[in-house]
């Protein structure tokens, strides 16, 4: 009797096929994109988005074209940072959607440009995003399964076109980060991702962070740090930093790139997209920008080269001798 | 998965594929190219819900998606069209139409994924509406693309 091996092909439906186009149209939705980095965090609330459109902003204003996916599906709120709730997904060539752009993107409001796709833009702030599925009562179970081929399909679907970055703004959670990985080392190779993780001072909330950068280290993807947020609070009376949480005794097992104070009037800045420029105002505004800046920096070290420009016809010509 | 008629020691051909029913279970019906002897494989949900969650698409090649796939915004998408398609109640107010779409429009509309197609004529047609357009077409979706695309 035959054995499974001894049967080209599948059962009919080449499923197999059909995984590596879907893995085939993410790289080509891609492969413009020369860098990729994640935002991570252990837990939730920990500034994580703030950062990554501060970055993303920070990035645009040095004039390179960047790109955000809120990748937190079920907590979107770069729609909300940039001011693009209201904002249409336009159909653009070839089957794709227009990759949804910021003005101003850059910090200076002339830099490079930005994009910004997240679910906020089409679903409403209190609105659910569930998954229809057939096993009743047990959409917990693919949940993450399918929202992984939810992200498989925005990919794919989206005219990233030419990007120096793409910021992924993860969902909380060391599990989901290094299933992140996973995905990326599928999806883009080596070479093109890094990620950076975002914690609270405290040893419990450096626990979980730890736990994401062992994990990520076990699977070869390159972190370039951590920052720290709500790093203490700027007393308005005082005019020092105090602590908020019983800190760690110990930092992480990565580069520290950044130790932000919390200051309210700097969150109602973050909340409203980052319009912190770079006379920030205040020490906890100075060390955001600093905390900023330090990864743009980490950044320029990992990226690969820039593709040289294909040669100009002129350039193929031989040089013309003289007579 | 593969099937084999072990009589014939001979793989069977997936014959068709019925989308799942109201309790999950898909149905895909395999015959023997030998013997002329089909079967059929019933899934409970589960099994459905693992291949439905990688969205491929179960069925035989080049056949019509009959698909256990399912988009993973289904159910805001199930409703957004539902609103869309239910009719009027008796006395209520006309709800005023939105804007038609050329054939062009319409099809660059089809040819982006169906699971965000939705949003995107909602977001177009609020734009159109919103500029005085009662038309969409290729020109007002150009307009809106280099308005908010980058």
């Amino acid at each position: 009797m035959k054995s499974y091996a001894d049967i080209v092909g599948d059962g009919g439906s080449n499923v197999l096929d059909q995984v590596l186009s879907q893995r085939a149209a993410i790289a080509d939705a891609l492969a413009g994109v020369r860098h990729v980095l994640a935002v991570g965090s252990g837990k939730g609330g920990v500034g994580k988005s703030t950062l990554t459109m501060a970055l993303a902003r920070a990035l645009a204003g040095r004039g390179r074209r960047v790109a955000i996916l809120d990748a937190d599906f079920n907590g979107p709120t770069q729609a909300h940072m940039a001011g693009l709730e209201d904002t249409p997904w336009v159909p653009g060539e070839g089957g794709r959607l227009a990759l949804p752009r910021l003005e101003g993107g850059g910090t200076d409001g002339e830099g490079g440009r930005l994009g910004v796709v997240s679910l906020g833009s089409l679903l409403a702030r209190a609105e659910e995003l569930s998954f229809d599925t057939v096993s009743h009562g047990e959409q917990h179970t693919w949940r993450s399964t399918r929202e992984f081929a939810m992200l498989g399909q925005l990919l794919s679907t989206v005219e990233w076109g030419d990007l120096d970055h793409l910021l992924f703004d993860l969902p909380p959670g060391a599990e989901r980060t290094v299933q992140y990985a996973q995905f990326f080392a599928g999806a883009l190779g080596e070479g093109r991702v890094s990620f950076v993780m975002v914690t609270l001072p405290s040893g419990l909330s450096h626990g979980v962070v730890a736990r994401s950068l062992t994990a990520l280290a076990a699977i070869g993807a390159p972190a370039l740090g951590y920052v720290e947020n709500m790093a203490g609070y700027l007393c308005r009376d005082c005019g020092e930093v105090k602590p908020l949480f019983p800190e760690a005794e110990q930092g992480l097992d990565a580069p520290c790139l950044g130790r932000v104070p919390f200051d309210p009037e700097l969150a109602a800045l973050c909340d409203a997209g980052w319009p912190v420029d770079g006379d920030a105002g205040s020490e906890a505004g100075g060390a955001a920008v600093a905390a900023v800046e330090a990864v743009a920096d980490n950044l320029g070290q990992v990226m690969p080269p820039a593709e040289p420009p294909p040669p100009t016809p002129e350039a193929d010509q031989p040089l013309e001798t003289e007579p | 998965m593969k099937f084999l008629c072990v009589e014939c020691d001979e793989p069977m051909k997936l014959h068709e594929t019925r989308a799942p029913d109201d309790s999950g279970s898909l149905a895909v019906r395999f015959g023997c190219p030998s013997c002329g002897r089909d079967i059929a494989m019933l899934t409970n949900p589960w099994e459905t819900e693992v291949v439905s969650s990688l969205g491929v698409k179960i069925g035989p090649s080049g056949e019509p998606e009959q698909a256990a796939s399912k988009c993973p915004f289904s159910g805001v998408v199930q409703e957004m069209e539902a609103e869309r398609a239910a009719p009027a109640a008796p006395g209520a107010p006309t709800a005023p139409s939105g804007p038609q779409w050329t054939a062009e429009a319409l099809a660059r509309l089809e040819g982006i994924p169906e699971f965000v197609r939705p949003m995107a004529r909602q977001g177009i047609e609020h734009y159109a509406s919103s500029n005085g357009h009662a038309v969409v077409d290729e020109k007002i979706l150009d307009e809106a693309r280099a308005r908010f695309g980058m």
